[in-house]
């Protein structure tokens, strides 16, 4: 016989709203979520979705003086009935930053920290400091540094934490994307397992959901202002299809190298490489972390000292993770100036491209992610360097970002301008890229044609690299 | 025996560091702080592991502050009494003077070998906890420069990004020092908006972790206080004590 169903969390006609915002970020949110269950909450970034997630733990409204209406329920009790605290062991939270969710220096320590904050006997720590590393299988890294691990490990690691707390229900907000799809399908499958293991309520925020497979049962649709907009079982998602893109590859070398490699203080970070970039063609470059793409990027563009017996380019731009590392003025016109190698002219042309002539006057640091790279972008193109070289740009970003980032990125192309791409998410390269270079500990493996490399999954897989869903559906409906 | 001093409780240490410090002050001749400092090279001889590389880098600006101080106070000292000693360039030094600036020098070894004791022999982590167990500071407070710590290497790292990218863009070219200095504004502001955002969320992470802030009852490691500890904080006064005594002596 199975139990009766037990609900867990109430929301009755909840919205939410900042106390400095003028329209609310949550309205008439209603919904019921039982023991067991596992939910996703998804929608576009901005959509409220985070906000949701946080009255559920209690982190709202008391950090932000946020006015809540409506009636919420945790655990058949009124939310604000509960002490600062108190829920927050029967609700643990996993956060999506890796790097900025510790305060310890070892993972021992960490979960240590976790289980003083909630008084627990120090007779009893360490057992259950040991029993957590062993139901997650990361009794290895017990008395190693937190700061040493990669990104998949240190979200395991904060998931281990929460779980050592014997929490009921388990909230992630988007966990696995600063991760890239490779080390995210593994930590899904990874908590497929505990979620069995201790029978927990899993309920995340997440805008990229095709990497989830099967995970979840519910999805619970956030729109834009912040209703709800669906609440039914969760349906695989399908991958995002970016429009067709022709090629736009020109007759004319931009940039070749032959036998170029990094060395530092003694070390060899990059075995020599060679290969060819033509104008308009659009490179991806992809491989396992520390594989020697970043290296090879910022040798590229003279930022690291290069060896290379032959090394001809146009001059290179580039665009870190973060575009607002690369801000030096107060305003986004200035942004493109600042060079002072386009005439007002040029300038004008360029902006008008990339859409900032509406946010000209606006300070560079307070536009949108989006706009903030399109910034960087033409501050780029502003001083004539017409190969650029984006480091990540896809990571973080939800699918309308994704399909402006496409449309960014090929309409340079049109230009004329060359792009090259770090970046694990294979969909978006099978939709812009022409050729993928691919990399292994500091060797490139080759520069290949796209369309052989998507042919070739153990090519992918030796590099960690899932192989582009949609590609391999296309491939399989022609057979 | 010779991890004593980095197994000593880092509050007892603290406080009597503290202390010393403080009763040096009071002793104007050149012998106590001479004598103090080899005495403490002796104890750390004894009973720690430090890096002596290390601590020699730590002490060379040191070093060459006691012998600035030294000659300043020499040559450009105001005119006291006492017998000539010497005489240069025009110069007259007298006993006095001569006196007034070894005292000034060795206090500057004194004072700095006793910090670099403190910081060399001192875990940062431990410190702070056992600044909560002991002396009751505040956990917001003590995990507040925990969490700070942490983000030392990433903000290190930002920073040669944001410096990287300055110069790609042709922004870090200043010839002078002065124009550097002035130019790590322009770095500063991109690394304090992040940092801004990664303090929140670490904030988020720990109090959805259960973090309220309040006294905290059960400690994973104790740091304790031993009776050890006490014996070798005795230790450092009464080298202080004697070397204070000693001095005073030797200088009349």
């Amino acid at each position: 016989m199975t139990p009766m169903p037990e609900t867990i969390f109430e929301m009755n006609n909840v919205s939410f709203r900042f106390p400095d915002d003028q329209s609310p970020t949550l309205s008439s949110i209603s919904f019921a979520i039982e023991r067991g269950e596992r939910v996703a909450i998804s929608g576009s970034s901005g959509s409220g979705k985070s906000t949701l997630l946080y009255l559920l733990n209690r982190l709202y409204p008391a950090n932000c003086d946020g006015i809540v209406e409506g009636e919420i329920h945790l655990f058949s009790k009124p939310a604000d009935s509960y002490a600062p605290g108190e829920i927050n062991h029967r609700v643990a939270t996993v956060f999506q930053d890796p790097d900025s969710q510790f305060c310890m220096p070892t993972v021992e320590e960490e979960l240590a920290f976790t289980l003083e904050n909630l008084n627990t006997p120090a007779s009893e720590m360490a057992e259950r400091i040991r029993h957590v590393l062993d139901i997650t299988g990361l009794s290895h890294l017990r008395h190693v540094s937190i700061q040493t691990l990669s990104g998949g490990m240190k979200q395991r690691v904060a998931t281990s934490c929460a779980l050592v707390m014997n929490p009921e229900v388990l909230l992630l907000d988007e966990p696995i994307s600063h991760l890239d799809p490779y080390t995210g399908k593994e930590f899904v499958l990874w908590l497929d397992q505990l979620q069995r293991t201790f029978n927990l309520t899993v309920i995340a925020v997440e805008h990229r959901l095709d990497y989830w497979g099967t995970f979840f049962e519910r999805e619970i649709k956030i729109t834009s202002d912040g209703r709800i907009s669906e609440d039914a079982t969760f349906e695989p998602h399908e991958i995002l299809r970016y429009p067709f893109r022709l090629h736009s590859i020109l007759d004319e070398t931009a940039l070749s190298a032959t036998g170029l490699s990094v060395k530092m203080k003694g070390n060899t970070l990059l075995q020599p490489v060679s290969f060819h970039a033509q104008k308009g063609e659009c490179i991806v470059i992809a491989g396992p972390n520390g594989s020697g793409k970043s290296t090879l990027v910022k040798a590229i563009c003279g930022i690291y000292k290069k060896q290379a017996v032959k090394f001809a380019s146009d001059p290179c731009g580039y665009v870190p993770q973060s575009p607002e590392f690369l801000f030096l003025t107060s305003t986004v016109l200035d942004e493109l100036a600042f060079g002072g190698m386009s005439s007002k002219l040029e300038l004008d042309d360029l902006m008008e491209s990339l859409r900032l002539t509406e946010i000209k006057e606006q300070n560079p640091f307070s536009v949108s992610h989006g706009q903030k790279r399109r910034v960087a972008i033409g501050a780029m193109l502003a001083d004539k360097r017409n190969i650029l070289f984006l480091d990540e740009p896809t990571s973080g970003q939800d699918e309308k970002a994704l399909l402006k980032l496409f449309r960014l990125i090929d309409s340079r192309l049109d230009q004329g301008d060359t792009v090259f791409i770090v970046t694990h998410d294979m969909e978006f390269a099978a939709a812009v890229a022409d050729s993928i270079v691919l990399l292994k500990d500091g060797r490139m493996t080759g520069k290949f044609l796209a369309d052989r490399v998507w042919q070739d999954p153990e090519l992918l897989a030796a590099h960690n690299l899932l192989p582009p869903k949609g590609v391999t559906r296309r491939a399989e409906s022609f057979a | 025996m010779r991890n004593l001093l980095h197994d000593m409780n880092p509050s007892i240490k603290f406080i009597t560091v503290t202390i010393v410090m403080l009763g040096l002050a009071f002793f104007f001749n050149p012998w106590t702080p001479l004598l103090f400092f080899f005495s403490i090279l002796v104890l750390q001889l004894v009973f720690s592991r430090i890096n002596w590389k290390i601590w020699s880098l730590f002490m060379l600006p040191f070093v060459i502050g006691a012998f600035g101080y030294l000659w300043t106070t020499i040559v450009f000292g105001a005119e006291t009494g006492g017998t000539v000693i010497w005489s240069l360039f025009g110069f007259d030094v007298t006993d006095e003077q001569l006196a007034l600036a070894l005292s000034l020098s060795f206090r500057v070894l004194a004072f700095s070998s006793l910090s670099l004791l403190f910081a060399l022999t001192t875990d940062p982590v431990k410190f702070v906890m056992s600044l909560m167990q002991q002396l009751k500071l505040s956990p917001k407070l003590a995990y507040g420069v925990l969490v700070g710590y942490q983000f030392l290497p990433v903000l290190k790292d930002e920073f040669f990004q944001i410096q990287q990218a300055h110069r790609l863009r042709g922004a870090a070219v200043e010839k002078f020092w002065w124009q550097r200095v002035l130019g790590v504004r322009r770095v500063i502001i991109p690394m304090l908006a992040g940092a801004v955002r990664k303090a929140e969320r670490s904030a988020f992470a720990m109090e959805a972790r259960g973090f309220t802030g309040e006294m905290r009852k059960e400690f994973f490691r104790p740091v304790s206080i031993k009776a050890k500890d006490y014996a070798l904080s005795a230790a450092i006064l009464v080298i202080f004590i004697s070397t204070s005594f000693l001095g005073s002596i030797l200088s009349n």
